[in-house]
């Protein structure tokens, strides 16, 4: 009988959530030509509506609330804090009512939650549980826990920082040499939140600089990268290098003056090597110049290249100090 | 056996949750700092300078505060050397475990604090001259 009537319950509950889809995402009709009294009570001569229309500009075809939160014409953010709290909580109570439901489907067992039935079901199949307790309760040696052992934690956490905001930025920013410039303007000025994004992305990225040195430093000083630790060593120095790879090539990116002197210059040093040095040069500008073959290139690097390969090497990094444990002090 | 005959330095704590906890707490300072920079970035942005224009060579062309040393080199030494020092340098510290061998001792240690503090104050030297001058 229970066992019914929460089938019941779960499917009001879904036909509820499948009509709201319906009704969220139903073709919207075109807004029709907003009232217009002057129009409306004597016929005006073209020079007559452009006055009123000067006066009272005609409204936006768009949707002007998703208009309005795009393009971060409302000046003040804090305007639909109410509307963001009310939704908000609205959701936590349907979100949490819906996982409590969820998780009473059967109910000759006992109430379980939803995410320890999930994990039971995988586990079932794959056997993750085990493994994933022993990796979670391995014993961190105490001397771990001191101030200069957080460094390369740091680091991480920046270089995750640095992800997520890359990818926002990615979603607006245009890598070629007319657009590159104005789209970190409109990043700046028109997306909602853009230049704080753009602001984190900035500070971060010498943040990380700063923490891969000072891991550096710690590691080096305290000789944690002797026998048998040494490829960690090597694949650190490597993130280090990708590190600096990512603010050199970073700093193109919003080509203004600064950035092209500097990658005209940087490039330049390049070509300073004996033997390679041309091709080098060549390589990294795409041509004899810093052109926009350059600037797509040094993108490509920036965005695909290096992060693939930091990926991996983050992966490296963090599986051996796992595998061989964090060094004891001297 | 006793807790006290466990020497000190072989004591340890569950990875989750005591040690994740200890590193949240930093996490949560990283964190408090990274939307500090947000907030006030809404008020002044980081900004852009002028248009990059290839006609036009600005008079003082300056790198990131972070390569301004090797810059700063260059001036110093011919350009061969100053391009091939960096890849030397890199190459001499991916290989240093495999050069450095031997057990690790306190004077070792100290001297390698020596070193490590003589480079960064060049190097952070070198930075300044190259912001300043």
């Amino acid at each position: 009988m229970a066992q019914k009537r929460h089938r019941i319950a779960v499917g009001v509950m879904l036909l509820v959530v499948i009509v709201s889809l319906a009704v969220i995402l139903a073709p919207k009709e075109v807004a029709a030509a907003p009232f217009d009294p002057a129009l409306e009570a004597h016929s005006l001569s073209e020079a007559e509506l452009a006055l009123v229309h000067e006066a009272v500009p005609p409204a936006p075809v768009q949707d002007t609330c998703q208009h309005c939160h795009l393009s971060g014409s409302i000046e003040d953010m804090w305007t639909p804090a109410w509307r963001w709290l009310v939704f908000s909580v609205m959701g936590v109570v349907f979100v949490y009512g819906s996982y409590r439901m969820g998780s009473a489907w059967v109910t000759r067992k006992p109430w379980k939650p939803l995410t320890a039935r999930a994990a039971e079901w995988l586990d079932e199949r794959f056997q993750i549980i085990e493994p994933i307790r022993k990796m979670l309760s391995k014993p961190v040696p105490i001397f771990a826990t001191r101030w200069m052992y957080c460094l390369g934690g740091i680091t991480f956490m920046l270089l995750v920082i640095q992800a997520v905001t890359g990818v926002l930025l990615t979603m607006y920013y245009k890598p070629t040499p007319d657009e590159a410039y104005a789209s970190i303007q409109f990043i700046e000025n028109e997306v909602r939140f853009g230049s704080a994004i753009r602001a984190i992305h900035h500070w971060a990225a010498n943040g990380t600089i700063i923490m891969v040195v000072a891991h550096l430093l710690r590691v080096f000083i305290t000789g944690a990268f002797k026998p048998p630790r040494e490829l960690n060593w090597f694949t650190g120095v490597l993130l280090f290098v990708l590190t600096l790879g990512f603010g050199f090539t970073g700093y193109l990116l919003p080509w203004d003056q600064r950035a092209f002197w500097a990658t005209t210059v940087g490039t330049e040093i390049g070509g300073g090597i004996p033997q390679i040095g041309e091709l080098a040069l060549v390589f990294l500008r795409g041509g004899w110049d810093v052109t926009a073959i350059t600037l797509s290139r040094f993108f490509a690097l920036h965005v695909l290249v290096l992060p693939a390969i930091i990926v991996i090497l983050l992966a490296g990094h963090f599986w051996m100090i796992r595998r061989q444990g964090i060094a004891r002090p001297l | 056996m006793a807790e006290s005959e466990v020497p000190q330095e072989e004591k340890t704590i569950p990875f989750f949750p005591d040690h994740l906890l200890t590193e949240a707490r930093v996490a949560v300072v990283i964190l408090f700092i990274i939307a500090g920079i947000g907030i006030y970035a809404l008020h002044s942005p980081v900004g852009l300078g002028d248009p990059a224009d290839p006609m036009n060579t600005p008079a003082h062309t300056k790198s990131e505060w972070y390569f301004l040393f090797l810059y700063q080199i260059l001036k110093y030494v011919p350009k061969s050397i100053g391009a091939l020092l960096p890849f030397v340098a890199v190459l001499v510290l991916a290989l240093w475990p495999f050069l450095d061998r031997k057990t690790d001792t306190k004077s070792a240690r100290r001297n390698r604090f020596i070193l490590a503090t003589v480079l960064v104050a060049a190097i952070i030297a070198l930075t300044l001259i190259g912001e300043f001058s």
